[in-house]
């Protein structure tokens, strides 16, 4: 890639990932959301990724960050979904906005999201997604770029 | 007013993204701490120009968008030394 390329690849990728955290979080109001958020993120890992190569990129996940990152998101998704089902019965109930007023006051304050909306969970399960998103669609380009690494390997073995 | 859910979730996402930028002792390209003063300065142009995404009232800067940069900013400072 050429010299232009690479000084201003890393920059932009830095604004891509923090518009894609501002699209997560408007994700319970606005078009957009977790993946939408998510796939703006990974579009920033991407594109340093392109550019540098997968040796030498900046912005460099791990298989143990990603794998983390990634269980992270699931589990964060089923603890979300599990409170709504252990505490009214259904599961992923909005346990912090509370429709059917069957919550306690005490367990609704914990799950409400601090914005004029109060939307309970929703920017959760969001914020949650948008991890699985960014690592998933990264770790695809990753798997790609390193695919070569990975044949020689299976060649010499 | 300024609403803490988006300064906090932002901040949660950049730090993340921010502990995974390291330099990379093979690469020739070097991204010192000028780069992230004129980072900060697009991100707070960005962030007048966005308006108040996604709340409407509560300031005249996209939060979300800053407290991200500020995460990415303290998750390099504190993890991603390399």
């Amino acid at each position: 890639m050429s010299t232009i390329l690479k000084l201003f690849a890393f920059p932009a990728s830095v604004v891509f990932m923090c518009y894609g955290a501002l699209t997560i979080l408007g994700g319970h109001i606005t078009p957009g959301g977790g993946f939408q958020g998510g796939a703006m993120i990974a579009a920033g890992i991407i594109f340093s990724l392109v550019v540098y190569g997968v040796d030498k990129t900046p912005i460099k996940l791990s298989h143990n960050f990603m794998a983390s990152l990634e269980s992270i998101g699931a589990i964060g998704y089923i603890f979300l979904g599990l409170a709504g089902l252990f505490t009214t019965g259904f599961f992923l109930y909005n346990l912090g906005v509370d429709l059917y007023h069957i919550v306690p006051p005490n367990i609704v304050n914990i799950f409400d999201y601090p914005d004029p909306i109060h939307a309970g969970i929703i920017p959760y399960l969001n914020f949650v997604v948008g991890l699985k998103v960014l690592v998933g669609l990264s770790a695809v380009v990753i798997t790609f770029l390193e695919s070569d690494k990975l044949i020689k390997k299976m060649e010499s073995n | 007013m300024v609403y803490i859910g988006p300064l906090v979730l932002g901040f949660i996402i950049g730090f993340i993204l921010g502990t995974r930028i390291k330099p990379n002792p093979e690469s020739k390209m070097y991204f010192p701490a000028s780069v992230y003063v004129l980072l900060a300065i697009v991100v707070i142009v960005m962030a007048y120009q966005l308006g108040p995404f996604p709340f409407y009232t509560d300031s005249i800067l996209a939060n979300g968008l800053i407290s991200a940069f500020v995460g990415i900013v303290v998750g390099k400072l504190t993890f991603g030394r390399g």
